[in-house]
């Protein structure tokens, strides 16, 4: 049983959201849904979910045909966040809940249920423009899942939150997978895939570049990268002359290197004991998510919000920023 | 995968319903729909009580009537006998009152109609001897003024009794006759109404008009509002997930209009009341009784047409305006569709005020079955004329009709309109969400 999108394609005039976007979804997963802005997230669960429809291919769930089923089956938290400012939370809780189909007194208990859980009770009888962006959000999460939906759709659900609601939204969401939710997860945040996802799509460009389970994805590009940290007051800028070796994050005692495929790590371990340098530590890893997501598409995937690299005219700004550097350093990862 | 979204099994019901309750909840609990319902309530108590207002202020005004008889004895004792005992009548200034002898009677009846005269008394005398009087009354001469020339008549008719037949002692008083037909105002498909009747009716279409035109554009504003503000607040996003367009655009217009509906039935009724005491104040204020009672008119089928105009009417108007405020991204955006949509209404509301006053050219005809302007003008015309049952039918089914039309359309611009942010509606930006809503 699983959520398949098959071959979708959708143009918007001379724009192409998804140019042959394919994806197996297992039932009871939580998804990670990578991709840079525009990159046809929004389009592909804005299909999904009834409101476009793709100019051809197809999206099938446990085999039947996504139009065939009822909205009920879906949730949906948007990327755009936002409510009715002048009804209060309970009132537009059990408004969304029935029009999903549940009765008025079910729908009321199960939103005060959801706002104890969230640990905001008082909130049903306020109105929501009173609310901070924040618990607006936890709100409108609340008006996603109030009626158990079979397949939740979240689009960019722990931006603007502060890190102690990103904790309480965890818990929920891992909550609904435990109770055999299918949660597909759109984000830019690699760490949060990282710490949610069992499987994850990263798409570009309207196409799946590469879709499978997390461990599988970060193995792909046959890289590993090592982590290697010494005592202050003995430099690892020679890490970055060693062959094969890139700096992924530098540092002054510490530095996360990026191997190409067939260096051994252990060369990296050799090399400071040559130069004796003394080692506090030694890790060989996977590639993060994020070098992966570079490697495949090219750029961070929010390299919008990532600062342009500087233009030296020669004018007197006096840097050794490496201009590759500050294409490849993500300041929010 | 080519079919339209909406393939979905989405029947209107319950969300429809859910929607409509809810926005007719947010609506009628809002404080400017308290404020918007007591000003439009007071604004009808005034429409209402404005001819005694008029009248009141009217009363001093001098009134010029031609009088054409068969003999010129016979005009020149009308004349003397109508200026004396209406001067006296009336209670105004000696120059309340004008009558001159005219002979053209056609130059007369023109004058009459084009308003450089306010009235024409025709005098002839019947084989009996009897008086036969012919009342033409101008544009703008008031029932009241009509019914003191009722009474000069019979005062001329009275003393030639007195002085010319009655010293023979043979022939007995025949009161005279007087037939009213109007010079300028509406005839009725042909038939001349009586002055009294005319004057009832008009008032009662203009505050019936002003209310019909007033509430169609405010409420389809609302829904217009609504939308746009769904989209600013970005609620739409959620919205769009849990309810198809067709169930978010008719559950707001059906709970818009019967919020408009509850708040119509708010000012209806005072200025019902204000029409119905407009013949005691009358009184009281020594106007003389004037008019017939304006809601004299008022039947069933009068109340049901105007009911099922206001429902079609509106329901049209809301469609293409929840059409429009799914287009702009802002509330503030709206302006640039509020005021082709005002200008559609004013243009029937304009001719509605027209065939008020007017005869009933080709043109109000026409205009009349035209499903944007019929609920205006054909309910003027059911209001001061004559209406043939199949005008009326074809009215009403061109109106059902359009309904269809408009709302397939609607829901198809509204469809797209909702997921577009940031740019201003134009003509071909419109013309493509109709053709391809997904595009």
């Amino acid at each position: 049983m699983s959520l398949v999108f098959d071959d979708l394609h959708k143009r918007f005039g001379v724009i192409r959201a998804l140019d042959g976007l394919s994806l197996e979804i297992p039932k009871g997963h939580i998804y990670g849904f990578l991709g840079a802005n525009g990159a046809g997230k929004t389009t592909t669960m804005r299909i999904a979910l009834g409101v476009l429809r793709a100019d051809s291919g197809a999206l099938t769930w446990d085999g039947a045909d996504h139009r065939s089923l009822s909205r009920a089956t879906w949730g949906y938290l948007p990327e755009e966040r936002g409510l009715y400012p002048k009804m209060t939370v309970l009132d537009q809780l059990v408004f969304f809940g029935r029009l999903h189909g549940m009765p008025a007194d079910r729908a009321a208990r199960t939103a005060n249920e959801w706002l104890t859980r969230l640990r905001v009770p008082d909130f049903a009888t306020r109105k929501a423009g009173e609310l901070s962006k924040g618990n607006q959000q936890k709100v409108q999460f609340l008006a996603a899942v109030i009626h158990d939906p079979e397949i939740l759709l979240l689009d960019e659900p722990f931006t603007g939150l502060d890190p102690v609601n990103v904790v309480l939204l965890r818990e929920a969401i891992l909550e609904l997978r435990a109770r055999g939710k299918t949660i597909v997860l759109s984000t830019h945040q690699m760490e949060t895939v990282e710490a949610m996802c069992e499987s994850i799509a990263i798409i570009d460009q309207g196409r799946t570049v590469i879709d499978g389970p997390l461990q599988d994805v970060r193995r792909s590009t046959g890289r590993q990268s090592v982590i290697l940290a010494t005592e202050i007051g003995h430099s690892l800028a020679w890490t970055g002359d060693l062959t094969g070796v890139r700096v992924i994050r530098p540092g002054i005692d510490r530095v996360e290197l990026g191997l190409d495929p067939g260096v051994d790590p252990d060369s990296v371990l050799k090399a400071a004991i040559t130069r004796h340098v003394p080692v506090r530590h030694f890790e060989v890893a996977d590639p993060s998510l994020e070098q992966v997501f570079i490697e495949l598409v090219g750029h961070p995937p929010d390299m919008d919000t990532s600062l342009a690299p500087i233009v030296d005219h020669g004018a007197g700004l006096d840097t050794d920023v490496d201009p590759d550097a500050s294409t490849q350093e993500n300041p929010a990862a | 995968m080519t079919e339209r979204p909406s393939d979905r099994p989405d029947p209107i019901l319950p969300n429809a319903g859910i929607v409509a309750r809810r926005e007719f909840t947010e609506r009628v609990r809002s404080r400017p729909y308290a404020a918007s319902t007591l000003l439009l309530s007071l604004l009808a108590i005034f429409v209402a009580f404005l001819p005694i207002m008029i009248r009141l202020i009217d009363r001093d005004t001098t009134t010029t009537i031609a009088i054409i008889a068969d003999d010129v004895s016979l005009a020149q004792r009308s004349e003397s006998i109508m200026r004396g005992v209406l001067s006296t009548t009336s209670g105004g200034s000696p120059d309340t009152w004008v009558f001159t002898i005219q002979t053209d009677r056609e130059a007369v009846k023109s004058d009459v109609s084009e308003g450089r005269l306010d009235g024409a008394l025709f005098a002839t005398r019947g084989a009996s001897g009897r008086l036969e009087f012919t009342f033409l009354t101008g544009q703008g001469l008031g029932a009241d003024r009509t019914q003191f020339v009722a009474i000069g008549t019979f005062a001329v008719a009275f003393l030639e009794w007195t002085d010319l037949v009655q010293p023979s002692g043979e022939v007995p008083f025949l009161p005279p006759t007087l037939q009213v037909l109007a010079g300028a105002g509406p005839t009725a498909g042909g038939v001349p109404l009586a002055a009294t009747e005319i004057a009832s009716r008009q008032l009662l279409g203009t505050v019936l008009i002003v209310i019909l035109f007033l509430t169609m554009t405010i409420y389809g504003m609302w829904v217009a509002a609504g939308v746009a503000a769904e989209k600013e607040t970005r609620v739409m996003e959620l919205l769009i997930s849990a309810a198809s367009p067709r169930q978010l655009v008719l559950g707001k217009v059906v709970g818009i209009g019967l919020a408009g509906l509850l708040q119509y039935i708010a000012i209806l009724v005072p200025a019902m009341i204000a029409l119905a005491l407009q013949h005691p104040i009358a009184e009281l204020l020594g106007l003389g009784s004037g008019i017939n009672p304006p809601l004299s008119g008022i039947t069933a089928g009068f109340i049901v047409a105007y009911g099922s105009f206001f429902v079609l009417g509106f329901t049209l108007y809301a469609l293409i305006y929840a059409a429009a405020g799914s287009l702009v991204s802002r509330v503030e955006d709206l302006q640039v569709i509020a005021l082709p949509m005002s200008l559609l209404g004013i243009a029937g509301y304009i001719q509605a005020v027209l065939a008020l006053s007017g005869g009933l050219s080709g043109f109000i005809r026409l205009a009349s079955f035209i499903p944007f302007w019929s609920p205006f003008v054909m309910f003027t015309r059911l209001t001061v004329g004559r209406v043939e049952p199949w005008e009326l039918i074809l009215a009403y089914g061109l109106l059902i009709v359009s309904i269809v039309l408009v709302a397939a359309l609607a829901i198809r611009v509204y469809a797209a309109g909702v997921l577009l942010y940031g740019q201003r509606p134009g003509p071909r930006r419109i013309l493509r969400a109709v053709i391809n809503p997904n595009g």
